[in-house]
């Protein structure tokens, strides 16, 4: 028992000397340290697209956006060529039936009986 | 000639308090930021942070490590080691999981007990740590640097984990539930290998008394 107390005393000598060394990094570890710390470089930012038809597509909202566009318009050419019936009526209802008008009378027009007849 | 000289000298001096005063007046931006946050400012490219927090951790993790290893090199490279891998981990730094400072402690024990495992097969005999306080004479040192040796010896023939907590108890003064984050273990675990591995040091320790300059009565 009293080899153990002589040993934990021993121990905590040494620990307590163990703790009063003092470590003051030199030069050459500071520099070495430092020489490490090269700051994490920032995400590498891709340049913008440079030709127009790219900067267009890109303005118009890519190709989703673009696809729709060009969808709409074979529909609206499409309709004008061949229109539904449910449109023609829906037309001819909003704008009226076709007419035509001449401002001119048939008859008239190239009649040159009565000049020469005076 | 004499009063040429002395005059750059007066300049000096006031140049020196002058330049006190505004260090005075601007204090360091760096000194009360937390560990965290200087790293963080790093991993956003502020070499600055870097070397603040440099200055405030290497002595630190230096002391352990040469504490350990009781060579003043080896203690180097782990304490360089040890802050590479804190410069690497920055941008992967998970904000308020983990003190700096904790982490530092896990590293550098990892670090110094692969050290120590190495070590089993041969005993390293080129040191060693300098003593702090004092002027101690030659022998005193010899004898201090002799104890610090043999003490990292006896840290290398225990078990690890025995090793790392015995270290971070008794050699860096930290309480068992610091040491219980800094492992990763519960307290109860702290306590258990501390007391086993301080006991297992002791018996290697014994029979080297008379070496290190303990009398048996």
């Amino acid at each position: 028992m009293m080899m153990t107390d002589h040993n934990d005393d021993m121990l905590e000598d040494i620990f307590a000397q163990a703790r009063a060394v003092a470590s003051t990094p030199s030069d050459d570890l500071m520099a070495r340290v430092l020489a490490g710390a090269v700051p994490p470089t920032p995400p590498v930012i891709s340049a913008p697209p440079t030709s127009v038809g790219k900067r267009l597509l890109d303005m118009l909202g890519g190709w989703p956006a673009v696809s729709g566009l060009v969808t709409a318009t074979f529909a609206g050419v499409w309709i004008g060529v061949a229109p539904p019936a449910s449109i023609q009526d829906y037309t001819a209802a909003y704008f009226g039936d076709e007419v035509s008008v001449s401002i001119f009378n048939d008859d008239a027009v190239f009649a040159t009986g009565d000049l020469t007849d005076g | 000639m004499a009063g040429g000289r002395r005059a750059p000298a007066i300049c000096q001096e006031y140049k020196i308090s002058v330049a006190q005063e505004l260090m005075n007046a601007m204090p360091d931006p760096f000194a009360r930021a937390p560990d965290e946050a200087l790293l963080i400012a790093f991993a956003n490219g502020d070499a600055e942070a870097a070397r603040a927090l440099t200055v405030r951790l290497l002595p630190r993790v230096l002391a352990q490590a040469t504490r350990m290893l009781a060579n003043t090199a080896e203690a180097e490279d782990v304490a360089q080691e040890s802050m590479i891998r804190l410069w690497k981990q920055a941008t992967e730094w998970r904000q308020g999981e983990a003190l700096v400072s904790t982490w530092l402690y896990r590293v550098t024990a990892n670090l110094c007990t692969d050290i120590l495992r190495k070590r089993r097969g041969g005993v390293s005999l080129d040191q060693i740590a300098e003593p702090t306080d004092g002027t101690p004479s030659v022998a005193d040192q010899m004898q201090t640097n002799t104890r610090m040796q043999a003490l990292s010896d006896a840290l290398a023939a225990l078990p690890e984990r025995q090793a790392q907590a015995v270290a971070l108890r008794h050699l860096e003064g930290l309480s068992n539930p610091e040491i219980a984050q800094i492992m990763d273990i519960s307290v109860r675990s702290v306590e258990s290998l501390t007391a086993r591995g301080k006991r297992a040091l002791a018996d290697i320790m014994a029979g080297r008394k008379a070496e290190l300059g303990y009398d048996d009565d």
